[in-house]
């Protein structure tokens, strides 16, 4: 079948503009669209530019908004796509973009590193693993399946219009650490996501859940952590 | 922690940033909460305008009258079922997100959602016949 990409295109040294193009190519229900671009990239435009590396959805590279929502390219099915109109692909929403879809990730990385994304104890070492309970470990069980693939956070109407706000990404990764009975930096992580760029900057607008290429339940997550940090003596 | 830019780099980054994204898809979520936030603005304005027309009790039983006088024409009859809507709305999708937040229902926000929806359109409509009947009598 044919279907048309619809794909954002940029290019510093030579547009002053952003600009769509379109490509229209025979593919199979059951392609990935990351197959399609690289097909695009291989066999008719050389110059179109794209991040990815795994191709397995762990990477988190290719992460893109596919026609109107955030989902890496490498886990998308033609099938799942409406193809009776262009596919419309665009650099994830609100980073800047360094060229066609690649975005710059360095405030998510920063955010990233703002929680403290390290186990931290300060216990003498036990002489053997940290040990936990399966019940211990089904509280974060979830939360450290995240990619780092940036979806969340540029999905988000909160990280929109502020961009000091902490984000999905990086809440969920406090969490991660948080509810961790292994670390012990647990109050002053708290005071780090309690804060009106923390946790209280999230309004459970679900877009980060409904993004998710991995199905975290992130505002579950952060409603946890709100619970948690009202309920502790900071 | 800073990563590296060079500067010929910063010169040339396309900053897309906007205050709301209009073509990012809309879910069920995003609607609630647009709702809610619009339901939210418009309490604030009313609350704004109904301490303006008490404050007139301090300028005497005359101004206090006429600004009464005022606010009973049937445009503000109108609008004072859309306040009962606006109210309901706020009201019952401010409880789902306390539900959401404090009591694990994230799960079922959409779920949630539909209840919060169905109690709306209900009570505004209930409501709003009783108004609407009160205002004709």
């Amino acid at each position: 079948m044919k279907a048309t990409f619809k794909i954002f295109r940029y290019d510093p040294d030579k547009d002053k503009k952003p600009y769509y193009k379109e490509y229209t190519l025979d593919v199979e229900p059951n392609t990935v669209l990351l197959d399609v671009l690289n097909d695009i990239k291989w066999h008719y435009d050389g110059t179109l530019t794209f991040r990815r590396s795994c191709a397995h959805a762990i990477c988190g590279s290719c992460g893109m908004t596919i026609n109107g929502k955030n989902r890496l390219a490498c886990q998308t099915l033609i099938k799942d796509l409406d193809t009776s109109k262009p596919i419309k692909i665009e650099p994830l929403k609100s980073y800047p973009v360094i060229k066609d879809l690649v975005v710059d990730m360095n405030k998510f990385y920063e955010k990233m590193f703002k929680v403290k994304p390290y186990l931290v104890n300060d216990n003498p070492p036990p002489g053997r693993e940290f040990l936990q309970t399966p019940e211990e470990q089904k509280l974060i069980d979830e939360a450290y399946s995240c990619i780092w693939c940036g979806c969340c956070t540029s999905s988000c109407p909160s990280f929109w219009a502020d961009d000091d706000y902490l984000g999905p990404a990086a809440l969920l990764k406090a969490y991660r650490f948080i509810f961790d009975t292994r670390d012990t930096l647990t109050e002053e992580r708290l005071r780090i996501v309690n804060d009106a760029d923390g946790v209280w900057r999230c309004h459970v607008i679900f877009n980060c859940v409904e993004a998710c290429p991995k199905e975290i339940n992130i505002t579950e997550y952060i409603s946890r952590l709100k619970l948690k940090v009202v309920t502790s003596k900071l | 922690m800073s990563l590296y830019m060079s500067p010929k780099y910063k010169e040339q980054v396309l900053d897309r940033k906007r205050w709301f994204e209009w073509d990012y898809k809309w879910f069920w979520g995003s609607f609630a909460w647009v709702l809610h936030r619009l339901s939210g603005w418009a309490l604030v304005f009313y609350l704004l305008l109904h301490i303006w027309v008490i404050h007139h009790l301090s300028r005497g039983p005359a101004a206090f009258d006429q600004v009464m006088q005022a606010v009973g024409t049937p445009l503000f009859k109108v609008l004072e079922i859309g306040l009962w809507g606006v109210i309901v709305y706020h009201a019952f999708n401010g409880m789902r997100v306390i539900i959401v937040d404090f009591w694990h229902g994230s799960k079922y926000q959409k779920q949630l959602f539909f209840i919060v929806l169905f109690l709306f359109v209900v009570l505004w409509v209930g409501g709003g016949i009783i108004m609407a009947l009160h205002m004709i009598h």
